[in-house]
């Protein structure tokens, strides 16, 4: 489950920034075109989420080996 | 496979395609709003119309027209340009309607000849009190207005999602994406029951991470366009969304299962018979309960999703790639991890 | 021995055990009787709907009950002399087949017992039971099958939550829209095609475990 922790986060916060930074006035603008700016950050951050958690892993392997 | 390169990078232009296309292809000329939406037989009025990405103002002649159907429509008395986005737009409506009932629906179509046109379908309501389709289907079908001006390459435009619409590149593909990855995880559980090769079990493990991920991600994206179009992130009512939310929690509870068990082949075994029940049950899940129920999402209630009436083909030409763009970058990403996990693997051997 | 002589010889050695020990349905009652007493002190009158997902929650949690007692009370040696013996998908039907029985009988109590307490609205009494019987099939299906699989880890109970619930949710949903129908105040006339697909989902996932469980069964 720990295993999730750090994508699942990231991609919460990613939410959680763009409820934030416009209220609906904003995100419905220019026809709605920042939604989908919302939605391309929200994969952007939730791929380099997984690429946080790989190199962590492989970190992890890294200091595993040179012991 | 999982070390040659050339199909990892041809998910990179097939990406940049998707988006730079998907980005910079216009929406095409559309109606948002109109400032009387009923109309009486027999009345002459006047009504201001905002349209969407449209340059009227750049226009040699703008035209409109009340439309039943192809054939029987009337064509307004005169259009005036207030600017690129707005007109006013009169009409005198006939004594009787083309139809034998009290009221009928109309589109509005708004057609110059520098954008193409755009359709505000059923919206307009003319009502009347005496009925007399014959007379009336005369009148409607006499009118001039000429052909309808070519639109160019544009996305099509719909009242709610305007330009989220993009979101099928971006949204849509994200769960064809994750259904693939469970089918390969699926497909490594088979061959590990079958072969009993623990390098099957890690396939299948990275496969179904990575559509977790994908799957996540689907959600997530969703949430913010259901935000922008149904107004809330998340609605108990829409069928769709909580069964995939419910499919991801069945695999959710793959990987707890997978840490229950200490011993490597008991562990690989048991997870390959769940994984494969997990798909049937997600299949069930996806696929055919939201066709049974009433849904928001379009194409629910036994159509299938992408239907003549929600894919235009110049959608589809972004949106087939789309598929397989993301499908591969899953692909890409779960090898990556994968090879993570044999390192870790081999080195566990020889230190043993 | 062919096949369909061990499923019967298993579920008759099921049954015998089961009269001898009266261990699951006395348990089973209990429970269902102390929910409904809990359900009848706090609401008295529920209207149809209410009554509907009160009467499924009840009968769902009574079945998880019921189908995790399938495979964890077997300790390992006995186990292992069934698989040296007989055909593992004869085990896995006869404990399908018993606990469908077992499912069927405790569903019919307990809609006896909630018609004595709050009421029946049931206008449609053969869609109900046609619901009530699917039901069993389905939760039997599902949850052998999950027990099966949690039995062979250490904290087997809570894994059978964690594993059985997502994938009995669609069963559940399914059946709450056909019984529904055999309430007052709605009607559906596509409810055919309901009770098709609740029967396409029983038999897909039963298809499913049949296939699967020789792996699982094997140590």
């Amino acid at each position: 489950m720990k295993k999730f922790l750090i994508v699942l986060f990231s991609i919460l916060w990613t939410v959680d920034l763009s409820a934030q930074t416009g209220n609906l006035d904003f995100m419905h603008s220019t026809g709605k075109i920042y939604v989908v700016i919302a939605v391309l950050v929200a994969i952007f951050f939730g791929i380099i989420g997984f690429l946080v958690y790989l190199e962590r892993k492989l970190t992890k392997l890294e200091s595993l080996i040179e012991d | 496979m999982e070390n040659k390169l050339w199909w990892k990078l041809l998910c990179v232009p097939i990406l940049l395609y998707v988006i730079i296309v998907g980005l910079s292809v216009p929406l095409s000329p559309g109606i948002t709003s109109m400032s009387q939406y009923t109309a009486y037989t027999g009345q002459t009025f006047t009504v201001s119309v905002a349209t969407y990405n449209t340059f009227h103002t750049k226009a040699k002649e703008v035209k409109a027209r009340l439309r039943k159907d192809t054939s029987l429509f009337i064509a307004a008395q005169n259009v005036k340009v207030i600017d690129d986005n707005n007109i006013e737009v009169t009409f005198s409506i006939p004594t009787f309607l083309p139809s034998s009932k009290k009221q009928e629906r109309f589109s509005l179509d708004v057609d110059n000849d520098f954008d193409g046109y755009g359709t505000l379908p059923g919206k307009f309501i003319i009502k009347q009190n005496n009925i007399d389709s014959i007379v009336g289907a005369k009148v409607w079908k006499n009118t001039n207005f000429g052909n309808l001006n070519k639109r160019g390459t544009n996305f099509p435009f719909r009242g709610l999602l305007f330009e989220t619409i993009r979101n099928t590149f971006f949204h849509v593909p994200l769960w064809f994406g994750m259904l693939f990855l469970f089918l390969g995880a699926t497909w490594n559980s088979f061959m590990y029951l079958r072969t009993q090769d623990q390098d099957r079990d890690r396939r299948a493990e990275v496969m179904t991470m990575v559509g977790l991920v994908f799957g996540l991600l689907g959600i997530v994206t969703g949430m913010l366009w259901a935000k922008a179009t149904w107004g809330t992130y998340w609605t108990w009512k829409e069928i769709k969304l909580n069964m995939t939310a419910i499919a991801l929690l069945i695999y959710f509870a793959y990987f707890v299962l997978r840490n229950a068990f200490d011993d490597l082949e008991k562990r690989a075994r048991i997870a390959a018979v769940y994984n494969m029940f997990a798909f049937v049950a997600a299949l069930i899940l996806i696929n055919v309960i939201p066709r049974m129920t009433d849904s928001l999402h379009p194409g629910s209630g036994g159509n299938p999703a992408f239907g003549s009436e929600d894919m235009d083909n110049t959608l589809r030409m972004v949106f087939y790639p789309a598929i397989i763009g993301w499908t591969l970058l899953g692909f890409w990403i779960a090898t990556i991890y994968y090879r993570a996990l044999n390192i870790e693997e081999k080195y566990l051997e020889r230190e043993d | 021995m062919n096949t369909i002589q061990e499923i019967w010889f298993l579920f008759r050695k099921e049954l015998t055990l089961e009269f001898r020990q009266k261990y699951a349905i006395s348990g089973i009652l209990l429970y269902v009787f102390s929910t409904i007493f809990v359900v009848y002190t706090s609401t008295f009158d529920a209207d149809p709907k209410q009554w509907n997902i009160l009467f499924w929650i009840i009968v769902l949690f009574a079945s998880v009950n019921t189908a995790t007692k399938s495979f964890v009370q077997e300790s390992g040696s006995s186990q292992l002399y069934y698989y040296s013996l007989v055909n593992p998908v004869a085990i896995i039907i006869s404990k399908m087949l018993y606990n469908t029985l077992l499912l069927l009988v405790l569903n019919f109590l307990a809609y006896g017992v909630f018609s004595l307490v709050l009421g029946s609205p049931v206008r449609d009494f053969q869609l109900f039971f046609i619901a009530i019987f699917l039901a069993s099939l389905g939760f039997s299906i599902t949850f052998t099958f999950i027990s099966a699989i949690s039995s062979k880890a250490d904290n087997s109970a809570s894994l059978m939550a964690i594993l059985g619930f997502p994938i009995v949710i669609p069963i559940v949903m399914e059946l709450v829209k056909v019984s529904q129908n055999a309430l007052p105040g709605s009607f559906d006339s596509a409810i055919n095609e309901d009770i098709m697909i609740l029967l396409a989902i029983d038999l897909l996932l039963g298809g499913a475990a049949l296939m699967l469980f020789p792996f699982l069964w094997r140590d």
